[in-house]
């Protein structure tokens, strides 16, 4: 199992939309991903749109990514890319 | 792979702007269609407008249609559809029970994707300020 640590980026946090980009990059991929929340004790499953949105994660929240299966690393490194880019938004 | 269908039903334009915001966030839903009963329609108009709407969706694995509020007319209207492995109702549609809807992707039944999308409705409800309590206390602590 792979992971990693994220800051969510853009000023909206993980809205919906954005919750919709990342279920769609996670179904690209075979392996599970799991998305958690510390400071809050929730986690999420990356290819639920309502799972993820009920981590509430605003801006400046750090949410660490879980990833396992056959092609984690290039499902871990895409998930970093999205949230390191904002989603696209600023 | 054959999609369960969808159809929302509601007062007024409530049931086109949910699949309208669902769109925004998920993408073109061609399996999910909306029905909005106007205050004035004829009951037999509205009727004739689910049951076309019920075609319209229906790939012959089921359509699951979701109403407004129990108990209301677009409900009651819509219960005279309920066919065991064709049509099932859940009430009292929320966006999040479209979303569910809109992104079931694998093999279900009609009744067990029902039973999900009553479970996803009501969990979705948050009373947000109670959300926020134990970070409050986490801060002064």
């Amino acid at each position: 199992m792979l992971e990693a640590s994220v800051e969510v980026q853009n000023q909206l946090g993980v809205h919906a939309r954005a919750a919709a980009q990342l279920v769609r990059l996670a179904n690209d991929f075979k392996s599970r991903i799991l998305i958690s929340r510390k400071d809050t004790n929730s986690f999420a499953d990356a290819k639920s749109i309502l799972s993820i949105l009920t981590l509430a994660a605003s801006r400046g929240t750090i949410l660490f990514i879980s990833v396992d299966g056959e092609d984690a690393e290039v499902a871990l490194a895409a998930v970093q890319e999205l949230f390191m880019t904002g989603f696209g938004e600023n | 792979m054959k999609r369960i269908g969808g159809v929302i039903v509601s007062h007024g334009q409530v049931a086109t702007e949910l699949v309208a915001a669902a769109e925004t966030v998920v993408g073109d839903l061609d399996h999910i269609t909306a029905v909005s009963i106007g205050w004035h329609d004829d009951v037999d108009l509205a009727r004739g407008e689910i049951d076309r709407a019920i075609k319209k969706v229906s790939q012959g694995v089921g359509v699951l249609v979701l109403t407004d509020m129990f108990g209301g007319t677009p409900t009651n209207i819509a219960a005279m559809f309920i066919k065991e492995n064709e049509v099932e109702i859940v009430t009292g549609v929320n966006l999040p029970m479209v979303l569910k809807l809109a992104s079931h992707n694998r093999e279900t039944t009609l009744s067990d994707l029902a039973k999900e999308v009553e479970e996803q409705g009501k969990q979705a409800i948050y009373r947000t300020s109670a959300l926020l309590e134990p970070q409050k206390m986490k801060k002064d602590a």
